[in-house]
C-alpha cells in the first residue's frame, strides 16, 4: 500500500472482495451524476483493517431532485433497491430533512450503502481533501486520514470507532498531519455543543 | 527467506487487547503484501455477505 500524500492518492495491490465490488458497481453509477465521498468504516476496511461491516456511508453533493430522480431510476434499472422507501418523492425529502436512506442489491439487504447529502460547513469540507484510492485500475474516494481518524475518536466514539481510528495511525504514523486532526477535533466540539443546546432547546419547546 | 516475525501483546483487559490486536494486524498489514494481508481480510468479508445471502435465499 503506498500513501502519496502530496498527491493525495493510495494504491493498493489488494485482491477485491464482496464488498470492495459492491462499492465499485455502486459508486459506478453515483459518479454519473454527482460527486461522493466514503466516510467511516469503509475507509478502514479498504485500508486493510480486519472487519466486516453491513454498510457503507457516503456523502453525495447535494443535486437537483430531478438529477436524482434519474440517478434513483438507473439504480432501481441496475438491481438495487432502496430500503426505506421506493417512492422517489419520499427518498427525496429523507434526503432533504437531513436523513440518510440505504441502498442494497434486490432482495439481499447486506451489504447496503447510507447515502446522505452533507448537513454542514464540517461535512462539506471532507470533499476539498478526499483521497483517491487505486485498486488495479478501479478509483474510488475516501474521506481525508485526519478527517476520519477526529470523527471516529471525537464525534463517534464508541470501541468500534477508536479501533478504526487507531488502525489508520499506526499504518500511516509518519504521514498523519496531528495538527490538522487536533484543529478538526476542535470544530467537531463546537459542532456537538450546538447540537446539545438545539436539541435542549427543542427539547423545552415540546 | 523466514519472514521476521511480530508479536502481540495480551492486554489486561477485553478492551486493551482487542486494541493490541489491530496494533498487531496494522503490522501485519504494513510488513506483508497487499496481496497476502487481502486474501486473510476477504476471508472474513466475504464469509459475513456469503451468509447473509445464503440466510436470504432460504427465506425465500
Amino acid at each position: 500500500m503506498d500513501y502519496d500524500r502530496e498527491k493525495r492518492t493510495i494504491r493498493i495491490n489488494k485482491e477485491l472482495n464482496e464488498l470492495d465490488k459492491f462499492a465499485f458497481e455502486f459508486l459506478k453509477i453515483v459518479e454519473k451524476y454527482t460527486e461522493y465521498v466514503i466516510i467511516s468504516g469503509y475507509v478502514s476496511i479498504i485500508l486493510g483493517r480486519s472487519r466486516a461491516t453491513e454498510d457503507i456511508d457516503v456523502f453525495i453533493k447535494k443535486i437537483s431532485k430531478e438529477k436524482f430522480c434519474k440517478l434513483y431510476k438507473e439504480l432501481k434499472k441496475k438491481g438495487f433497491w432502496c430500503l426505506n422507501a421506493e417512492d422517489e418523492n419520499e427518498l427525496w425529502d429523507f434526503l432533504e430533512s437531513k436523513m440518510a436512506i440505504r441502498f442494497s442489491k434486490e432482495n439481499f439487504p447486506i451489504p447496503n450503502f447510507e447515502v446522505k447529502f452533507p448537513k454542514d460547513y464540517l461535512d462539506r469540507s471532507s470533499f476539498e481533501d478526499k483521497i483517491e484510492v487505486v485498486i488495479k485500475n478501479k478509483i474510488l474516494f475516501i474521506s481525508s486520514l485526519e478527517r476520519h481518524i477526529a470523527f471516529k475518536e471525537e464525534y463517534l466514539g464508541s470501541d468500534k470507532d477508536f479501533e478504526d481510528a487507531k488502525h489508520i495511525e499506526e499504518l500511516f504514523r509518519e504521514k498523519i498531519d496531528k495538527s490538522k486532526v487536533n484543529k478538526l477535533k476542535e470544530l467537531i466540539k463546537r459542532r456537538k455543543e450546538n447540537e446539545a443546546k438545539k436539541n435542549f432547546y427543542e427539547a423545552g419547546q415540546n | 527467506m523466514k519472514q521476521k516475525r511480530i508479536f502481540m501483546k495480551p492486554g489486561k483487559t477485553n478492551a486493551e487487547d482487542r486494541m493490541n490486536f489491530v496494533k498487531f494486524w496494522a503490522e501485519f498489514v504494513k510488513t506483508h503484501s497487499d496481496k497476502e494481508w487481502s486474501r486473510q481480510q476477504n476471508m472474513l468479508i466475504n464469509s459475513q455477505i456469503q451468509n447473509s445471502r445464503e440466510i436470504m435465499k432460504n427465506k425465500k
